[in-house]
């Protein structure tokens, strides 16, 4: 036995074969998946016959696996290209080969019994699609059978039903003596060649015992088949059961096919394993059917069959038998019919889902399905070989022969062609590459079936036996799941051969690595607070606290108490204070006030005038300790006086000075003016030529307020109507000076005597440059101010009115000896030029009050021809203003007369004003005094000692007085400025008289004469008002002393009927 | 069978690659339509989860990146306090491969959604 050269020749053979048949491939295909589709519904009732029949099978063909697994390779290397190759080889080859068939049938025809032209037909049919010719075989088959069971025995068909039936029958055997093999592979089915070796001589036994027992078992069959017969006729389960032997055979088939697909080379290997089984069955039918005496040959044959290589006479044989078989078919009427289905068949494509599996796979399939085909028509073969076996066995001898010899000639071309399609299977290496993927496949599958089928060879138990039954039947269970998922898997490598070629591909050309850790989600945990805080809320409610108790609330305050302090400010600083706080006291709030002040020019008013009421509280205080012992014996002396107090007029620039006038002041009555004229003696200091006047405070008599000094002699003085701030002067010379006496010190001269500061002060006004055309040619002799409507009942508030309404602009009049009445404006500036004016050239450097000229009268010019001639020019010597109505003047003049005049040039009666006695003698009017009551009644003092009384009314006195003063000048006539009946006449021999004419009209009340120093000038003093009501009397003495004599209060109080007493006095007086 | 064909397309065009900002707007949008005023319910969440995935994958797929395999991966879970870490770590070609992620949370859950763009070469 050399297996192995001789399986090689079959499978040349068989590849050959296949060849043939690949055109056919596709319908093929299909019809196998619908002959599938028939199966599937008989697979429940066959699965049993078939896993009875498959270990069998299976341990051949592993047995034949085992054997041929060395040359598989090789093989299918040969082989498998076969399958490989394209449609157009395909077509070419199978050209060839149907070329090759026709002429090997032609051959085979010849040497065949009846060479009918259908049978040639028939076979190249075959050639042409052995598919459709197993189809057609199988539904012949059917056919029969129905034809043979429905119809009765036909008389050509006698023997095939015969040996149908006879078939049938051994079949059942067979399955039984399988059953048998079975327990028998039970017992002893580790080794399986030699098991199969038993198997064989068992089988050989047994056919001879079965063919010992042939002639009893025949005539049996012969009653049975009619009792069949009969059965078939009735119901389809006999042909059933033949379905089944056929179903089995394909079934056997197709579980070849799926293995051939998973497994090329395992294809071969199952394909001989069933053609081993097939051959045994063969032979045993063959020893069956052999009743005729051909048991001979039969024996023959089967030592043939041990000689020769199985499977090649099986191949033979099949081919034999199906040559056979066709020469039966042709003589069949079934022929047309088959030829019809022929026709019919490749319309019907059945669609399935498997077949369009197979589709995609076809490269791999091509192989595959060719076998399977040489399978198909193997197993067809093997049905008709039952049929054909008695008839033509003789000749299956030569044809065997020829067959072989015909396969040894096909080798050659075969090899031929390899040669060939190789040199075409140069080109693509594609499939190539698929093909020894598919062998590597193949052998992993080897390995695996291997390993799967070693385990339980060893095992000798019938423990073991079963469960490898088991393992086998779940095995071939599996394997028709295998079917597909091996399908799958294929499907699945290859893609996965695919994706991993891609993948080294691509990985050449791509990074892969790790990316850094995402953080998709990070949620902190929530705290327990927040959590029910979250609830709560969702919850619809909210948070409330109660207090209970809650009168008991107990609450507690610790702070310090806050110091508070209000402050004000206000800028700029009003009554006295910029700044203050209301808590502050009332000597810290003075303190800020008066620190404010200090700036203010208030202070320096303050100042000054507080200085004066201090000054002359300490000069009462020093008066009154020092000269009340002097007072009292001056008081003594002087019979009026209540009290004296003494001027000091010791000052070294006064001394050796007389005091040739005294004047108060009209408003500030206890203001002195003293004119000091230089005297003949020179004195220590430097200021001889120069009048000198002291501004006395009769209260402060120890110093004189303000020193005033003049070049020349002055001739008259007065205040301002107001306050006492201005000084005017009348000159010798013919000017008219002012004073200002608010003027600061420092600007004039301070003179250094002793220890005392002295302050000269120069005017500040001069008419001297300005005035040379309209001031005065002649000394000023009298120099009043002009009292703008003075009312006489009202006086002390006129005065205070005068003081506001005028302020400092005011007129002022003054009269020279020419008798020139010149008025002048006094004009305050606002602000003085330190550095001197251009304008006013008259004005002291810094000054501010000025004089402009206003108008000049000449008052003498008016004077009559007749009463002034022969006594040389009138000299006009007293000037005073009506004090009711301040436009009327009234001039003393030297010729005893008073004029009367007004500024207007209005004519007013009387014109003159004369002495009761003579109307025009010359005498100097002295004096000249109104009556500061109201009165409209004036005094005249004259030269030859008369003093007059008039009215204004009228021309001539109401009184005049001439014996009194016994022919001395008068001086002075002054009314007493408390008592409107009251007057004071100081005459040259240094007499005073003071009358009360309410007492005496005809001498005076009182008469002092003083001696010891004469008397060169007075003033009377005296303040009218309610309380504090003082007068008085300032006499300069000789020696330049000024004493201030207080007259008595009989002298000072007025009475009440003093006003009736001088009316009525007067009113007798005009009556006289 | 084009195995031999080694033309490669180893960088999506411009247009196709997958925009993590797009994604991530998409992913947004989903989450606050099916999410809006979402209560955690235990017996639906997979099935939410399931159903958000798809719809995002979807949107995704309707939006483009061509060539990419798209994995999204949505978490649902109840908002009771705990604290939840989510993180992932993917092998990848970072030249191609991206991600996506937003987060929906309201009071009852919270939602995390993650897509995952893998290049098809």
């Amino acid at each position: 036995m050399d297996p192995v050269k001789k399986i090689t020749k079959e499978d040349t053979w068989r590849s050959d074969d296949l060849k043939v048949h690949i055109e056919a491939h596709n319908e093929e295909s299909k019809r196998r998946s619908k002959r599938e589709e028939e199966h599937r519904k008989y697979r429940d009732g066959e699965s049993l016959d078939r896993r009875r029949r498959d270990p069998d099978r299976d341990a051949k063909r592993e047995k034949e696996k085992r054997r041929e697994r060395e040359s598989t390779r090789e093989k299918s290397k040969h082989r498998d290209p076969d399958g490989d190759r394209n449609q157009d080889d395909k077509l070419e080859d199978i050209r060839e080969d149907r070329y090759k068939e026709r002429k090997r049938e032609r051959e085979r025809d010849n040497r065949h019994r009846d060479g009918d032209e259908e049978e040639k037909r028939h076979s190249r049919g075959e050639k042409e699609t052995g598919e459709r010719r197993r189809d057609r075989e199988k539904d012949r088959y059917k056919d029969r059978d129905i034809d043979m069971y429905s119809q009765g025995a036909r008389g050509t068909n006698r023997e095939g039903e015969k040996d149908r039936d006879r078939r049938r029958t051994e079949r059942d055997r067979e399955r039984k003596s399988e059953t048998d093999r079975r327990k028998e592979e039970r017992r002893d089915g580790e080794k399986d060649e030699r098991e199969r070796d038993k198997e064989r001589e068992r089988e050989r036994r047994e056919r001879h015992r079965a063919r010992e027992s042939e002639q009893q078992r025949h005539e049996h069959e012969e009653k049975q088949r009619d009792g069949e017969r009969r059965e078939r006729r009735s119901d389809k389960e006999h042909s059933g059961h033949k379905e089944k032997e056929h179903r089995r055979d394909r079934e056997d088939r197709e579980k070849r096919r799926r293995d051939k697909e998973s497994h090329v080379a395992h294809t071969s290997h199952s394909r001989e394993a069933e053609q081993h089984h097939q051959e045994s069955k063969e032979s045993k039918d063959y020893f069956h059917s052999i009743k005729d005496g051909d048991r001979e040959k039969a024996r023959e044959r089967e030592e043939r069959d041990k000689r020769r290589e199985k499977r090649h006479k099986e191949a033979s044989e099949s081919k034999r038998s199906d040559r056979e078989r066709k020469h039966k078919d042709s003589s069949g009427h079934d022929l047309s019919e088959r030829i019809n289905r022929d026709k019919e068949e490749p319309t019907k494509i059945p669609q399935l889902t498997w077949r369009s599996v197979q589709a995609e796979m076809s490269d791999p399939e091509i192989p595959v399905e060719n076998e399977e085909t040489e399978e198909n028509k193997q197993s067809s073969q093997d049905r008709n070989d039952y049929e054909e076996d008695f008839e033509d066995y003789e000749e299956d001898f030569e044809n065997v022969d020829e067959e072989e010899d015909d396969n040894e000639e096909e080798e050659e071309k075969e090899e031929h062609d390899k040669k060939l399609r190789e040199d075409k299977r140069e080109l693509s290496p594609k499939r190539r590459e698929e093909i020894e993927a598919i062998q590597r496949a193949i052998d992993e599958e080897n390995a695996r079936i291997y390993s799967a089928r070693s385990k339980p060879t060893t095992a000798e138990s019938a423990v073991t036996q079963s469960e490898r039954h088991s393992v086998d039947r779940s095995r071939t269970h599996g394997k028709i799941i295998d079917f597909v998922s091996a399908k799958q898997r294929e499907v699945s490598q290859k893609v996965a051969k695919k994706q991993k070629q891609r993948s080294e591909e691509l990985l050449r050309l791509i990074d892969l690595d790790f990316s850094i850790t995402f953080s998709l989600l990070e949620l902190p945990p929530v705290n327990e607070y927040d959590m029910y805080i979250k609830n709560f809320g969702a919850a619809n409610t909210k948070q409330a606290y109660v207090q209970c108790n809650e009168d008991n609330t107990d609450r507690d305050i610790q702070t310090e108490e806050v110091n508070t302090t209000d402050k004000w400010t206000q800028h700029p600083p009003e009554a006295n204070a910029a700044c203050g706080g209301s808590r502050a006291s009332e000597d810290s709030a003075d303190e800020s006030t008066s620190r404010i002040n200090t700036n203010s020019q208030r202070l320096t008013t303050f100042l000054r005038s507080a200085a004066q009421v201090m000054a002359v509280l300490i000069e009462e205080n020093m008066a009154e300790s020092n000269s009340v012992k002097r007072l009292r014996s001056q008081t003594d002396a002087l019979s009026f006086s209540d009290g004296c107090i003494q001027l000091n007029t010791k000052l070294p620039f006064l001394h050796g000075r007389q005091v040739s006038l005294l004047q108060f002041s009209q408003v500030q009555r206890q203001t002195l003016l003293s004119v000091h004229p230089p005297s003949s003696k020179s004195s220590a200091v430097r200021l001889d030529s120069e009048t000198i006047i002291c501004v006395w405070n009769i209260w402060e008599p120890s110093r004189p307020q303000k020193i005033l000094l003049y070049e020349s002699e002055v001739r008259c003085c007065c205040f301002s109507p107001g306050k006492v701030t201005l000084v005017f002067a009348g000159t010798e010379i013919g000017s008219v000076v002012v004073w200002d006496l608010r003027e600061h010190s420092g600007t004039h001269l301070n003179l250094v005597v002793g220890k005392e500061v002295w302050t000269l002060r120069y005017p500040t006004f001069s008419t001297d440059a300005v005035l040379s055309v309209v001031g005065h040619l002649s000394p000023v002799v009298s120099i009043e101010p002009v009292l703008a409507t003075a009312d006489t009942s009202l006086k002390s508030t006129l005065t205070a009115d005068i003081d506001e309404s005028l302020g400092l602009s005011f007129q002022l009049g003054s009269l020279d000896e020419n008798g020139v009445l010149t008025l002048w404006v006094v004009v305050e500036l606002h602000k003085g030029n330190d550095s001197g004016s251009q304008t006013d050239l008259g004005l002291r450097p810094g000054g501010k009050v000025k004089l402009l000229h206003s108008s000049s009268l000449q008052t003498t010019e008016k004077s009559p021809q007749d009463v002034i001639m022969g006594f040389g020019p009138p000299v006009s010597l007293q000037l005073k203003f009506l004090p009711s109505d301040s436009n009327h003047y009234f001039i003393g003049t030297n010729m005893g007369l008073v004029r009367h005049g007004t500024r207007h040039s209005l004519k007013v009666l009387p014109k003159f004003y004369r002495s009761q006695f003579d109307s025009c003698r010359p005498v100097e009017v002295t004096a000249l005094d109104f009556s500061p009551s109201g009165e409209p009644l004036f005094l005249v003092g004259c030269s030859d000692g008369t003093v007059r009384m008039h009215s204004v009314q009228r021309e001539d006195p109401l009184m005049e007085w001439s014996g009194c003063s016994s022919g001395a000048s008068i001086l002075s006539v002054q009314w007493s400025q408390t008592r409107p009946a009251v007057f004071c006449v100081l005459d040259a021999a240094s007499d005073l008289h003071i009358w009360d004419l309410t007492m005496k009209d005809y001498v005076p009340f009182v008469t002092e004469n003083i001696h010891n120093d004469r008397v060169t000038a007075m003033a009377v003093f005296g303040e009218p008002a309610k309380q504090n009501t003082f007068s008085g009397v300032a006499l300069a003495k000789q020696s330049g002393k000024v004493e201030i004599q207080y007259f008595k209060e009989s002298l000072t109080v007025p009475n009440a009927c003093d006003t009736e007493k001088l009316k009525s006095f007067l009113h007798n007086a005009f009556l006289i | 069978m084009d195995a031999g064909a080694s033309a490669y397309l180893i960088r999506p065009n411009y247009k196709d690659k997958f925009k993590a900002v797009l994604a991530k707007e998409c992913i947004g949008e989903i989450l606050r339509e099916q999410l809006y005023g979402a209560q955690y319910d235990p017996e639906e969440a997979p099935a939410l989860s399931r159903a958000l995935a798809d719809s995002i994958k979807n949107k995704l797929r309707d939006v483009g990146f061509d060539r990419y395999k798209l994995v999204v991966q949505v978490v649902v879970g109840e908002q009771r306090g705990e604290g939840v870490k989510m993180a992932a770590r993917c092998f990848w070609d970072a030249d191609t491969d991206s991600y996506a992620q937003d987060i929906f949370m309201n009071d009852s859950l919270f939602c995390v959604a993650a897509a995952f763009g893998v290049y098809y070469y």
